[in-house]
Order: C-alpha cells, then structure tokens, then sequence
C-alpha cells in the first residue's frame, strides 16, 4: 500500500529523516512509536508532501508519489490528521466537513457523503451548525477524522489522535479507527500513548533518530522488553 | 433635531468609507498577519487612475471608473501581493511593515510629481440634490454613499459565509494549516483577499473624493483614520473594522456641530488611546484566534 525507501527529509538543510524505510499493508493499522525527537510526526509530513524530502522514495501502491503536494496527496486517497486542534474554530461543524470535501470532483454529492458521516458520527449532526470552536477536545478530534473520511481515502495519516484526551475519548478515537479499518481504510498512526495504541494495531514500527529500528507484528511489539525500555529512556541500538 | 439628523447622517456616510478602509486593515492582517501603512494610499491612488483614464485616456466617467478600478486591482492588489507581499512573508513583521511605509511614500510622491501637489476635481458621480425628510434637509449623495457602502460590506459579508469559496478564505486566514492539509489552494486564497482590499479601497476612492477632492495626500488622513476605526472595531473582525469607522464619522461630524471643529482631528486618537486603555482587543475584537 505505502512504502518509503531510505527518505531522507527534513526541515530545510535540517535533517529528521535519515534514510526511513518501511513497509504499510492495506487494511491495516500500523502504530509508529519512538521517543521524541526520532521523527515520527516528520514522517508523516513527508509522506503528505509537507516538507522537503532530500533523497529516497515515497511509493502508493507502487506509484512514485515523492514530493506531492498536500492537494495532490488527497487526490490519490491519502489524508492526514495532524496532532493538535485542526479544525477551522469559526466555522460550524457543518463547514468545517464541508471543507474536508472541497477537492472532490464530485461537488453534488458532497451534502450526501457529510450526511452519511453525520451518521456515523451522530454527535456531529447534533451539533453541526455549533462553531467547532465550541466543541470539546474530543469532539474536535471526531470532526477532524470525520473530515478526513469525507473522500473515502484509502490511507489516512493520523498523528497523536488521543493527546489532550480523557481516557474515555481516547477509547472512543482508537474504537472509531479499528471501525475504519474493518471497513477497508489502511491507518497509519502515531501515538505516544504505545501500549493502548499497539494493542488495537495489527503492525507496530519503532523510530528512532529518522530510522526504522523494529517494523513487527503489534503483539510482538507490545511483548519486546527493548520497546518497554525505549520509553524509559534507552535506545533501540544499545538494548539489541 | 433636524440638525442632529443631518449630523448623522452625513457621519454615517463618511463613516462608511472609512470602513471600507479599515475592513482592508482587516483583510490584509488575516492573510499576511502584516499591517499595511500604505491602505491610505490604496484609497488615494484609485482617483487618480480614473483622472487619468479620463483626462489623458478621454473615457467617458463610467468607463474611466471601470479603468480605475481594474487598476486597482492589479497594481494595489495583484502587484502588491506578488512584488512585495510574498517576496517578504518569509521574514514577516518588521520588514514587510516596514515596506508597507516604504511603498506609502513612493505611491504618494510618484502621484504628487506625476499629477502634482494640487488638489484635483473628482467628477460628481453621485446626485448632488438634496431631500427635506421630517424637517431634516438630507444630502442624497449621504445616503447613497451609505448605501453603496453598506450593500459592498453585506455583499463580502455574503461572499465570505455564504459560498464556499469565501468559507475557503476563512479557514485560510483562521488555521493555514488546516487549510493545506485540507488541499485549500490557501495561496488563490491570499491572493483573492487582497483583490478585495484593492476592490474595496477603489469603491472608498470613488465614494470619497468627490467631497475631499484627489489629492496626493489624502491618504495621510484617511489611513490613519482606518487604522485607527479597525483598532477601535477589533483589528480581527470585518465586523469591527466597520463598526470602528461608522463610530469616528459619527463622532467626528458630532464633535465638530457641537462642541468644536478645532479638535476634530484629535477625536480619533483620544478614542484610540481610551480603547487601548480600556478593551485592547477592540470593541468587536476577540483576545484569541484570528477571524475573517
């Protein structure tokens, strides 16, 4: 589904990413977990043509999609949720979905497929013409992946989806993503929170300092004392 | 009471073209988070477009309104944008402030050598008739200089809630990030809201140098003054910029009727500095976010 072949990228002359590679398959969940600083955001933005890829190759579904802009990307079926507040504050529910519609060609259909994801997310139709602005953090987080599922993307990027949230939400999010992945949708998510995230995930992989250190099953993942100590501080490199 | 009427009246109507000035203020600072000093001369310039369009052009009125217009759009909305604006965004604050004040001067002294430093006629485009209503005697150009004023706010008003394209501008300027990932042609959208400041500032042109005359130096007063009716509204809400504007015509003309005309100028700085001290964020304003 996704590939990256040794990316390099990164923020101008500063690079993240030094010489990522992996490997997504479609329909599943694969959660990226790594300490701060190793690039997991960064990655994201690079797949999403948000920042500079010095060498190597982003391929979807074989195709060379290296260096598409953000627009681009959406045509091909990818979308992407930052982590953070994403949504337009001023704006209605209602507006705020309708944007996640704006680069479809099929501009008549898009009041049918919001209504269909106001359904989905009944909570939306109830409040869809409130500023998103007024809406809880979790509430915020569900209109921005409703948004993102507007196109029926093949692949969504999700980043951080259960920061800022009551353990509660947090449940709420990652039950809404394993739903979308059984109805065929290829998630690639970073998470901080790894336990919760790798026990929903069908593929786990590790970054660190831009590189890929474990690209495993989740549940072998979950089981690798080394995973464990990579977020107490130590390294992939001096565990192995 | 008929006096006080007319006061009014005439405050609102040149009220309103203030707002057209300060909504620019607006504009410019939610798609380039910048203020451009030059909004004055954006409102100067436009006049003596048509002038020219008519005096060496020899358009008839109409056209040479049309002419200045297009003009406008292209110089102080294309032109600027690309020629200025985007070549300093990268740097951001002091530069491209400072390059707004720079192009102030340079479009004030290149009409005062082109056109000269005397003040120009401006054709009537307007009736010049007045009306007697209950008692008050009403200058109809007031009203339709209200009127066009405010049928312009309530149509980008529309544009902005109504279509999607306008809803595209705001989430532009309230989360560009957002927007980009949403695959908003965020830099159209930029684009797009300086066309409508150049738009906006050519209609004030229009409306206001009939009675004031064009003038390479009209731009001094009237910039300050926009600027300071979009502080007073709320630098961050079209709905503060006009509210800021119609509040200085009206006090302005009222101070002057019945207290006195030698102080008028300062009205607007007192009111700034009272605002500044009592709601920083304006009347209309709001501390956080950023909103078209």
């Amino acid at each position: 589904m996704l590939e990256l072949q040794d990316v390099y990228g990164g923020y101008g002359k500063i690079t993240i990413l030094n010489g990522t590679s992996f490997k997504i398959q479609k329909g599943s969940i694969t959660t990226v977990i790594g300490p701060n600083g190793a690039g997991k955001s960064t990655v994201f933005k690079a797949i999403f043509g948000l920042l500079d890829i010095h060498s190597g190759q982003v391929l979807l579904d074989g195709r060379n999609v290296t260096g598409q802009s953000p627009r681009q990307m959406i045509g091909s079926g990818v979308t992407y949720v930052p982590q953070g507040r994403n949504i337009v504050p001023q704006l209605s529910v209602y507006h705020n979905l309708e944007l996640g519609g704006i680069t479809s060609p099929d501009q008549a259909g898009l009041r049918g497929r919001i209504g269909r994801v106001m359904e989905q997310f009944p909570m939306l139709g109830e409040f869809r013409d409130r500023k998103a602005v007024e809406l809880s953090g979790g509430q915020q987080k569900q209109l921005e992946v409703a948004r993102s599922l507007l196109l029926d993307p093949r692949l969504l990027l999700i980043d951080e989806p259960s920061i800022g949230l009551s353990p509660n939400l947090v449940q709420e999010v990652f039950r809404t993503l394993t739903s979308l992945r059984d109805q065929g949708v290829t998630i690639l998510m970073v998470e901080q929170n790894a336990k919760a995230a790798l026990a929903i995930s069908d593929f786990g992989l590790v970054l660190e300092l831009g590189q890929t250190r474990m690209h495993d099953r989740a549940e072998t993942l979950l089981a690798d004392p080394r995973v464990g100590r990579l977020f107490l501080g130590g390294s992939i490199e001096e565990e192995g | 009471m008929s006096q006080f009427a007319q006061v009014l009246l005439s405050g609102l109507s040149t009220g309103s073209i203030y707002a057209l000035a300060a909504i620019g203020f607006t504009l410019i600072w939610q798609a380039a988070q910048t203020v451009n000093f030059a909004q004055g001369e954006f409102v100067m310039l436009p006049a003596f477009f048509v002038l020219v369009a008519i005096n060496f052009l020899g358009m008839p009125l109409w056209l040479a309104l049309l002419f200045g217009l297009l003009m406008a759009v292209l110089v102080l909305g294309l032109l600027f944008k690309k020629l200025i604006v985007e070549p300093m965004l990268p740097k951001t604050g002091l530069p491209l402030i400072i390059a707004t004040m720079a192009l102030s001067i340079l479009l004030k002294e290149s009409v005062k050598e082109f056109y000269g430093a005397e003040a120009q006629p401006f054709p009537d485009i307007l009736p010049q008739q007045t009306m007697n209503l209950a008692g008050a005697v009403i200058s109809v150009q007031d009203i339709l200089n209200l009127v066009i004023s405010i049928t312009a706010v309530v149509a980008l008003t529309l544009f902005l809630n109504r279509t999607i394209t306008g809803r595209s501008m705001q989430a532009t300027a309230q989360n560009p990030a957002v927007a980009t990932i949403l695959g908003i042609d965020t830099k159209r959208m930029v684009l797009y809201t300086f066309l409508i400041n150049a738009g906006l500032a050519a209609l004030a042109s229009f409306l206001i140098s009939p009675l004031y005359l064009a003038k390479f130096s009209n731009g001094e007063t009237l910039g300050v003054v926009a600027f300071i009716a979009a502080i007073v509204g709320g630098f961050n809400q079209i709905r503060g910029a006009i509210a800021g504007g119609l509040l200085i015509g009206v006090l302005d003309n009222l101070t002057a009727t019945y207290i006195t005309a030698e102080y008028r100028a300062a009205l607007p700085l007192v009111l700034l500095i009272l605002i500044i001290l009592w709601r920083p964020q304006g009347l209309l304003g709001t501390d956080e976010g950023r909103q078209v």
